[in-house]
This record gives structure tokens, C-alpha cells and sequence, in this order.
């Protein structure tokens, strides 16, 4: 068992088959237990992966370089977020002057909280880069991270407890503040839970989820922009 | 053949943001760099290419999968984060509490109300 796992690591082939395998597991084991909101089909998927990984005792090294094939295309599907940004490009003519002040503002926060935090408690400046980005889509943020210096692994793991926790906010404090308006959910949830909080906004409603597509993807653009340059400004050695 | 002529545009813009993050030495990825290009190039013809967008529909339904390896990652790192256990979960929950009320204040004081001239007729 373990020579023809040692052949089959020397082909991507394994790992992509392993990837594909649990992402589908994860997802229909999602939806068996009712679509929660707190638990996203991807962390179901990755928990499987990892738990899988540990049984064949497959180093993690070795799953990553057969996977980094998959990874390739995260190029392409980062340039493809341009359709949905486009279709929403009504939304950007029409509110362009709230926008172009609400949005710098609200996505430069979401960063400066985050890293004003950790650095008062004490994280090193590689860990501040691999939280900075962290309520940005994760193909963007990647490109961040590894642009500021920081961990890929440790930002995923943020991105994640972030997304889940902005869906979580958004929804108390819209209930608390009586907010309704779809728009404003969806912006919230775009701008501070990515493309898990964008999920939620589509189940709020199209014209939530349109607007938290809009939300996520100008943020993602937004803090690739913007991040770099403030961080270089403030000083942080990348 | 649609989604593989969609699939050469992407690749193609990629490649586009690659060459234009190393001329001009920008702090970004290319990918961020060609989404940009992509989203100009359908602003001034006006219209998204039908090509294009058949290949991007199923490709973002994959994004899910294509970041799963560096999910997985997570679980290699743990022991590194667990001094600074304090400090990533804090700056994580409280960070985003805080940054979703701010969204929400702004966005409420500086949004105009859904009756006023600018909305587009996709509601109620």
C-alpha cells in the first residue's frame, strides 16, 4: 500500500483526484446536514482532506506539490471575476459617489482593525501580513499575503473564521439596527465575509447577493490597490 | 469549444496582468492586474463576450476547490499560531465586529434611501 502510494505521489495525479474527491464529499455532506450557516462546505471538505492526508500518511509537502497543478487555475478564475463585476456595473454608475467614498474607507478598516489588534497583542509583522487581507476573497488575498510577506496557510484559516463571523455580525447587529435594506446587507456582507458572507447575501435575496458580489469583488481590487502601499507607508518590512 | 475559447481570453488577460506587474514592477498579482484589464475591456465594448463569460461561470464555481489545498495548509501551521493564539483570534472576531458596525454606520449614513431617484428597478 504505501510503494503505490509513493508512486502515485510521484503524479499531481493523486492529489488532484484526493482534492476533487473531498470537495464533493464535503459538499454532500453539507447539504445533508441542512446547509448551516457557520459550518461552509468548504471547511467540511478540507477537515475531510486533512483527516485523509494524516490516514494515508501523505506528508503535506508532498499533497501540495501534486496540488498546486489545481492551484494553477486560480490565476484564470481570478481574471473571470470580471463578468460578475461587469453585469454589476449598473450598480456602480448608478451609486458611484457613495461608493467611491464608502468603500476605500470600509475595506482599509476592515484591515487596520484587524492589524491594529494583533499588533497590540503582540504578533510578529509576518503574522500582521497574513491577517491584513483577511476579508478579502481568498484568490485576491493570496496574491496579497505572499506580496506583504506573510503565510498562505495562516490567512486561509482567517479568511475563513472571518467570513463565517461577518455573516454572524451582520445578520445581530442588521436585526439590532433594524436595517432591511437589501443593499446595505449585501454591501456589509461583500465587504466583510467575502465570498462566504456573499453566499448568505444571496439567501437574504438577488438584489442582496448582487450587491455583496459587487461588495466582494471591488474589495478584493480595492485592497490589492491600496494594502500594499499603506503597508510600505507604515513602515512593515515585506 | 465555447468554454475553451473563453478559457484561452482568461488565460490570455493573465498573461496580460503578468507582463504588466513585471514592466511596470506593480505590488500586485497578475491576476488582480488582468481582472482589471478584463473588466476595461468590457466597459468599452460595452458588453461582456459570451466566450468569456461561459468559461468564468464554472470556474468560480470551482474557486471553492482551488483554494482547499491552501485550507488544508491550515492545519500544518497550527502549532505556529498557537503562541499568538490570543492576538489571530481577537483580531479575527473582534476585528470584524468592528468593521462590520463601521461598514454598516457609513453605508447607512451615506447610501440614499431606495425610494430616491437612483435606484435601478431590480428591487423590491
Amino acid at each position: 500500500m504505501s510503494a503505490l502510494i509513493d508512486a502515485w505521489l510521484q503524479t499531481p495525479l493523486l492529489a488532484i483526484g484526493l482534492s476533487i474527491g473531498a470537495y464533493l464529499t464535503g459538499f454532500a455532506l453539507f447539504r445533508r446536514l441542512g446547509s448551516p450557516g457557520w459550518c461552509p462546505p468548504i471547511l467540511i471538505a478540507s477537515l475531510l482532506l486533512a483527516a485523509t492526508l494524516r490516514l494515508l500518511d501523505i506528508p503535506y509537502d508532498d499533497y501540495r506539490r501534486g496540488a498546486a497543478w489545481l492551484m494553477l487555475l486560480l490565476g484564470p478564475a481570478t481574471v473571470a471575476l470580471a463578468v460578475p463585476l461587469y453585469q454589476q456595473m449598473h450598480h456602480v454608475r448608478a451609486l458611484w459617489r457613495p461608493l467611491a467614498v464608502c468603500l476605500p474607507v470600509a475595506t482599509l478598516l476592515a484591515a487596520f482593525y484587524a492589524v491594529a489588534i494583533a499588533w497590540a497583542l503582540g504578533a510578529p509583522p509576518s503574522l500582521l501580513a497574513s491577517l491584513a487581507p483577511k476579508s478579502v476573497t481568498a484568490p485576491i488575498a493570496m496574491g496579497i499575503t505572499e506580496t506583504l510577506g506573510g503565510s498562505v496557510s495562516i490567512l486561509m484559516g482567517g479568511l475563513l473564521i472571518t467570513g463565517v463571523a461577518a455573516t454572524a455580525f451582520v445578520t445581530l447587529l442588521g436585526r439590532w439596527l433594524k436595517i432591511d435594506d437589501e443593499r446595505l446587507l449585501g454591501l456589509a456582507l461583500g465587504v466583510n465575509g467575502h465570498a462566504i458572507g456573499t453566499v448568505r447575501a444571496f439567501e437574504i435575496g438577488p438584489t442582496a447577493g448582487a450587491f455583496a458580489s459587487l461588495g466582494m469583488t471591488l474589495t478584493g481590487v480595492l485592497t490589492a490597490l491600496l494594502l500594499p502601499l499603506v503597508w510600505r507607508l507604515a513602515g512593515f518590512a515585506a | 469549444m465555447r468554454v475553451l475559447r473563453g478559457f484561452f481570453w482568461l488565460v490570455g488577460f493573465w498573461l496580460a496582468g503578468d507582463a504588466l506587474v513585471r514592466l511596470a514592477q506593480l505590488p500586485l498579482s497578475p491576476g488582480v492586474v488582468g481582472l482589471m484589464l478584463l473588466t476595461l475591456y468590457f466597459v468599452v465594448r460595452g458588453r461582456v463576450n459570451e466566450d468569456v463569460a461561459g468559461a468564468a461561470q464554472p470556474l468560480i464555481m470551482l474557486l471553492a476547490m482551488l483554494i482547499m489545498p491552501g485550507v488544508v495548509g491550515v492545519f500544518e501551521v497550527l502549532d505556529k499560531v498557537a503562541e499568538h493564539w490570543l492576538a489571530v483570534t481577537a483580531s479575527l472576531t473582534l476585528g470584524t465586529l468592528l468593521s462590520v458596525a463601521s461598514t454598516l454606520w457609513l453605508m447607512r449614513r451615506l447610501l440614499p434611501q431606495t425610494t430616491s431617484t437612483s435606484c435601478d428597478g431590480d428591487a423590491p
